[in-house]
């Protein structure tokens, strides 16, 4: 969840605060902030093939003040890094954000020894709810990722898991 | 048939060029060699051959450098001190060349920094690759961004990446680095 | 306040950031703009928001550790970057390539191309506002992805070809199911051509925007399609051919208006011409072995320069090594096509509306990873 000191209602609701997270887990809108490889695997998760629309997550918005997840696929540079802070500050509450590939994780093929321009994990300077590693992540992965975000916004695992054969 | 016609338009680059001091002397056409050292260079190849093979410790004479294109990937080989960088860019402006790439060599055994560049031709397969050092701790290198406009960005990234200074380049500033980079990562000495 | 009330009523330029966050940069692109009103005074692209070092990772890791970089450089058509790199390093250190790994290497490089090109086909009609062709495009790219997946293993940053040849055969599955593809796509194409190309919206957005001329090509070395689509017939593959090209026969399209129309033509038909080339190689397949008898991991070039081009999707492509003797190379230059080709969109934006500079940049194909490497 985000970092903001938001004043939490007075009265609480257990069945409303249920209703009301199970409708924002069905229709997350996520950011187009595709930076690098990933953003094409994001892109093809969003086309026909793997559907990402099934799941209520069509809806890419490039502006952030109307989306509600924030999906960081590509490498995060020492140059973009106030950028995506920004970009994540402008975004209302509630909010989550996605480390998908392995540049987001922990910097990813690029990190070597004396390394001067990439920033070595989207969770170095922002709150990471889920972790899609992969380089690139198949968009099946990105798939299982918004259902683990589900699971974590409602609660509880409303879509079969895959088992292996 | 390019590659004879831009040889010899940048081989009048070197009138300026002093002969190196060993060649004359060793040679058997001694009074050949000397009488017209610089522009014959085409033109004598058979007793420039005697005097390299007479001399084993002469340098080859200052000249657009034919080179084997199967095994090095490119035609002609031109060294040239960086006041000259601008006028053979001039030149092969004129003869319709494009600009491929600039690229930076960090020579840190010599202390000098070397810059490639890198022209091909759109009609006929020619490529020529110019050359030039500078000193590693005060690089400068005269800018060619007014006659090929594609340059300004090649040496912004040079210089970015190694320091090199191009006078009369309209706006120096980083291009791939961050705005406020006072670092060249790729010198050999680079600690992050 | 009085510097408020002083400030000259008739200046009316502001500048726009047409920031590194958008949905139609393709990447992350700024430019900075100097508008006034709806057209642009001045445009100056800043780049480095997606800098990784594949330069100095160039010196920090084995010839045999780069490979994997050079898929992620320009991952859209990451085999020609593989090819690039592969044969720059055999020429520099004379390593022979069998035959039948040459012609695995043609084959699916055109199949890259043709998917690089449908991607931005329909990431490009996107820019100009219409959603739909993306999801076909999309659909013919994902049965190349199967293709080359069953093959190499990845669906987008190969790493498939090792000095010496390619690391996997085909079997007959793939041969079979290239047959297919390109049936399927000699299909759907006329589709594209009837619905988006003959669009009467869409030529009234791409023709006569944009012109680049010849002389601004050669200035600032544009290549690939954005010189031939200004009337330069200059492709690596006939002007240089390398590996086995010589033995096929296919054109290349080249259009005189040097428009965005004419850039958009181009690449239409180089899907063709890409179908014509995979439909020849496999008809002259040879059997034989695809990698050296034993797997290279040293290479020791002799000491010198060399420089190799290949003609990748967006234009031509070249590595400049600077070998020391040793097993890490000296210095690697990457020369990438659309660096140059984005540099001239300073030039070439004046004087324009935002929306057909828009159209601009999307004709020239740029992906971003590949220009600040």
């Amino acid at each position: 969840m985000g970092t903001q000191d938001v004043q939490p209602p007075i009265i609480h609701f257990a069945t409303l605060d249920k209703i009301l997270s199970l409708g924002r887990a069905n229709s997350l809108w996520p950011m187009t902030f595709g930076l690098a490889c990933c953003a094409i695997e994001m892109m093809a998760t969003g086309a026909s093939r793997f559907d990402l629309a099934r799941f209520g997550a069509e809806v890419f918005r490039p502006s952030p003040r109307q989306c509600d997840v924030m999906i960081v696929a590509g490498t995060i540079s020492k140059k973009m890094e106030p950028a995506v802070k920004t970009l994540y500050d402008q975004m209302p509450e509630p909010k989550w954000v996605i480390a998908m590939g392995n540049c987001a994780i922990s910097g990813g093929p690029f990190v070597f020894e004396g390394q001067y321009g990439i920033v070595e994990g989207a969770d170095k300077f922002l709150p990471v709810d889920i972790y899609i590693p992969g380089c690139p992540p198949r968009p099946e992965a990105l798939i299982e990722g918004i259902l683990e975000l589900e699971e974590k916004v409602t609660g509880f695992r409303r879509w079969p898991r895959v088992e292996a054969k | 048939m390019l590659l004879a016609k831009i040889k010899e338009a940048l081989s009048s680059l070197y009138d300026g060029i002093q002969e190196t001091p060993e060649t004359p002397e060793t040679s058997e056409a001694e009074e050949a060699t000397e009488e017209a050292v610089v522009p014959s260079e085409e033109t004598a190849p058979a007793e420039e051959a005697q005097a390299e093979e007479a001399a084993a410790e002469a340098a080859p004479p200052p000249g657009p450098r034919e080179t084997d294109y199967a095994a090095k990937g490119y035609h002609l080989d031109v060294d040239l001190p960086s006041e000259k960088v601008p006028e053979a860019a001039e030149i092969l402006l004129r003869e319709n060349f494009f600009i491929e790439s600039i690229a930076g060599v960090d020579w840190i055994d010599d202390q000098q920094l070397e810059a490639v560049y890198d022209f091909n031709h759109f009609d006929e397969l020619c490529r020529v690759v110019i050359r030039t050092r500078t000193d590693r701790n005060n690089p400068e290198i005269p800018t060619i961004s007014h006659i090929y406009q594609g340059a300004n960005w090649h040496e912004r990234e040079t210089h970015d990446f190694f320091g090199i200074k191009f006078i009369g380049h309209p706006n120096l500033e980083p291009l791939l680095l961050p705005e406020d980079a006072d670092f060249h990562p790729l010198l050999k000495d680079f600690k992050a | 306040m009085n510097g408020l009330l002083q400030q000259d009523v008739n200046q009316e330029t502001f500048t726009l950031n047409l920031g590194p966050q958008h949905p139609a940069t393709h990447g992350v692109l700024r430019v900075k703009l100097e508008m006034d009103g709806e057209y642009i005074v001045e445009a100056e692209p800043v780049l480095g928001y997606i800098h990784r070092m594949h330069e100095k990772m160039g010196e920090n890791r084995t010839w045999v550790k780069f490979l994997p970089n050079c898929g992620r450089m320009d991952y859209l058509s990451a085999l020609s970057y593989n090819h690039g790199y592969v044969a720059t390093v055999e020429r520099a250190a004379g390593i022979e390539v069998p035959e039948r790994a040459e012609y695995i290497r043609v084959i699916t490089v055109e199949l890259n191309r043709i998917s690089s090109h449908l991607l931005w086909f329909g990431a490009f009609v996107l820019d100009l506002g219409g959603f739909t062709p993306l999801l076909y495009a999309f659909d013919d790219r994902e049965q190349i992805l199967d293709l080359l997946e069953s093959v190499t293993g990845s669906r987008l940053t190969y790493c498939y070809f090792r000095f010496g040849g390619v690391y996997n055969d085909i079997d007959d599955s793939f041969i079979a199911g290239t047959r297919e593809f390109i049936k399927r796509l000699r299909k759907r194409m006329p589709m594209y051509d009837a619905l988006v190309t003959k669009n009467i919206i869409l030529i009234k957005r791409l023709k006569d925007i944009g012109p680049i001329s010849k002389d601004m090509a050669r200035r600032y070395g544009a290549t690939g399609p954005v010189a031939r689509g200004s009337g330069i017939n200059f492709d690596v593959r006939k002007h240089e051919p390398y590996s086995v090209y010589p033995e096929f026969d296919f054109d290349i399209p080249v259009y005189e208006e040097g428009d965005s129309m004419a850039r958009y033509m181009v690449r239409m038909d180089e899907i063709e011409q890409s179908m014509r080339i995979i439909e020849q190689a496999l008809a002259k397949l040879p059997e034989g072995e695809v990698k050296p008898k034993k797997a290279i991991k040293m290479v020791k070039p002799e000491k010198g320069d060399y420089y190799c081009a290949v003609e990748a999707a967006r234009g031509s492509f070249g590595i400049r090594i600077v070998s020391d003797g040793t097993n890490t190379p000296y210095r690697m230059k990457l020369r990438s096509p659309t660096y140059s080709n984005l540099s001239l969109f300073g030039e070439a934006a004046k004087g324009m509306l935002l929306a057909d500079a828009l159209a601009l940049m999307g004709s020239l194909d740029l992906v971003i990873p590949e220009i600040d490497r």
